[in-house]
């Protein structure tokens, strides 16, 4: 088997961003089920919170691609 | 440990080379299987839904009780709840992509055709492009060239240094990512599932032959994983031939209105 | 309701990865020009890449 190890840094280094987008979105949603007149404020910033998880991990895809 | 991790030399793993199918007959490119498997599927596309209109009745027989849940399901849950005002025109473009992609995905897990055409990126790229080009025209015919290309590339209520950095993004956004998005998704997905089948089943056929009585007796798992994620496959199916339309129409909706 | 949560999901996504590729790739063009063993600018151009696009997610759907 050939291949490089650069991507199984990445994969392993997927896992937090994996678990912190799961952790945001339950979050999110108990907080929509338990007060539903709350969406609009939790909305931004789950969606914050995403973005800011997921950088870390395009991070690790650009750089696991080019270093 | 009796089980060794290294492959055996006589274990091929699959790869993408499994993708890359000889021709069926003659000497051509054209006469790949995936490109058969379009046509048939086009084909059988029409033959359902031409037999299932013919006869409409106003008490729908069970051909066209299918067809016509598919149609509802399309027009009502995709077309008029994300498009809203004027969904009428984009309902057939719509309705052609989700039942196209549907079937070629589910090819990917009937006996003898098993594979999904979708699994190659190039009929993903046309899908998309077909997206793409609708979208991007919609929104020039309704707001005008230099006022969509403003809306997309001036965010207003920003700073003026900042659109040096937020420009390129926003344009790089609208006219290359958004396509590559909307069809690697299903790509990746088809590719991903049809390779994962060709690990279990070829993984188990390999198990069955060897010699050691072990790994005969192992081999049952690997075909038992197979046909469950078989039926896996049938779920991720459906649901990418969803979510390719699911976009399309979003990105149709967000053309239509000028937000900005 | 929820397919619009689903669209915004991702173009979040479309940003992100447009900001690191626009940016990062600038990083990159300017590394090989000026001297291709080093990837300060690659970095510099990623973060600077990301920033953006995470400001811009800010601006678009983070602000009420």
């Amino acid at each position: 088997m050939k291949g490089t190890l650069n991507l199984v840094g990445y994969g392993l280094s997927a896992i937090g961003p994996a678990i912190a987008t799961g952790l945001i979105f339950a979050a999110y949603i108990n907080g929509v089920a338990r007060q539903p007149e709350a969406r609009s404020v939790l909305q931004p910033i789950a969606f914050l919170g995403f973005a800011l998880a997921e950088a870390l991990a395009l991070f690790g895809l650009v750089l696991a691609f080019v270093l | 440990m009796f089980v060794s991790a290294v492959p055996g030399p006589g274990f091929v793993p699959p790869s993408t080379n499994d993708f890359n199918l000889p021709p069926v007959f003659g000497n051509s490119a054209f006469t790949t299987k995936p490109i058969l498997l379009v046509f048939l599927s086009v084909i059988l596309i029409s033959i359902f839904f031409i037999a299932a209109a013919r006869k409409a009745a106003i008490v729908p027989g069970k051909l066209q009780f299918v067809g016509e849940s598919v149609y509802a399901f399309v027009r009502k849950d995709l077309a008029e709840e994300i498009i809203g005002h004027g969904f009428l025109q984009f309902v057939p473009f719509l309705f052609t992509l989700f039942t196209f992609v549907l079937v070629n995905n589910i090819f990917g897990i009937i006996p003898f055709l098993q594979f999904p055409a979708m699994s190659h990126v190039a009929f993903p790229y046309v899908l998309a492009g077909f997206s793409y080009f609708i979208f991007h025209t919609i929104g020039i015919k309704k707001q005008g060239l230099g006022k969509y290309l403003k809306g997309i590339a001036f965010l207003p209520g920003v700073p003026k240094f900042a659109y040096i950095l937020l420009t390129p993004i926003e344009i790089a956004t609208y006219f290359l990512i958004r396509p590559v998005t909307l069809s690697l998704r299903l790509f990746a997905n088809m590719f991903a599932g049809h390779l994962l089948l060709l690990v279990f089943i070829g993984g188990g056929n390999y198990m069955l032959h060897d010699n050691h009585l072990f790994m005969k007796i192992l081999s049952p798992f690997s075909f038992g994983f197979g046909i469950a994620m078989t039926f896996f496959e049938f779920m991720v199916q459906c649901l990418q031939a969803y979510i390719i339309t699911l976009l399309s129409a979003l990105f149709i909706a967000g053309a239509l209105v000028d937000e900005h | 309701m929820a397919s619009n949560e689903e669209g915004a999901l991702w173009s979040i996504l479309g940003y992100l990865i447009s900001g690191l590729l626009i940016w990062g790739g600038i990083g990159y063009g300017l590394d090989h020009w000026i001297n291709p063993h080093h990837h300060w600018f690659l970095l510099t151009g990623c973060l600077l890449g990301m920033g953006a696009s995470i400001y811009l997610v800010w601006l678009r759907f983070g602000r009420e």
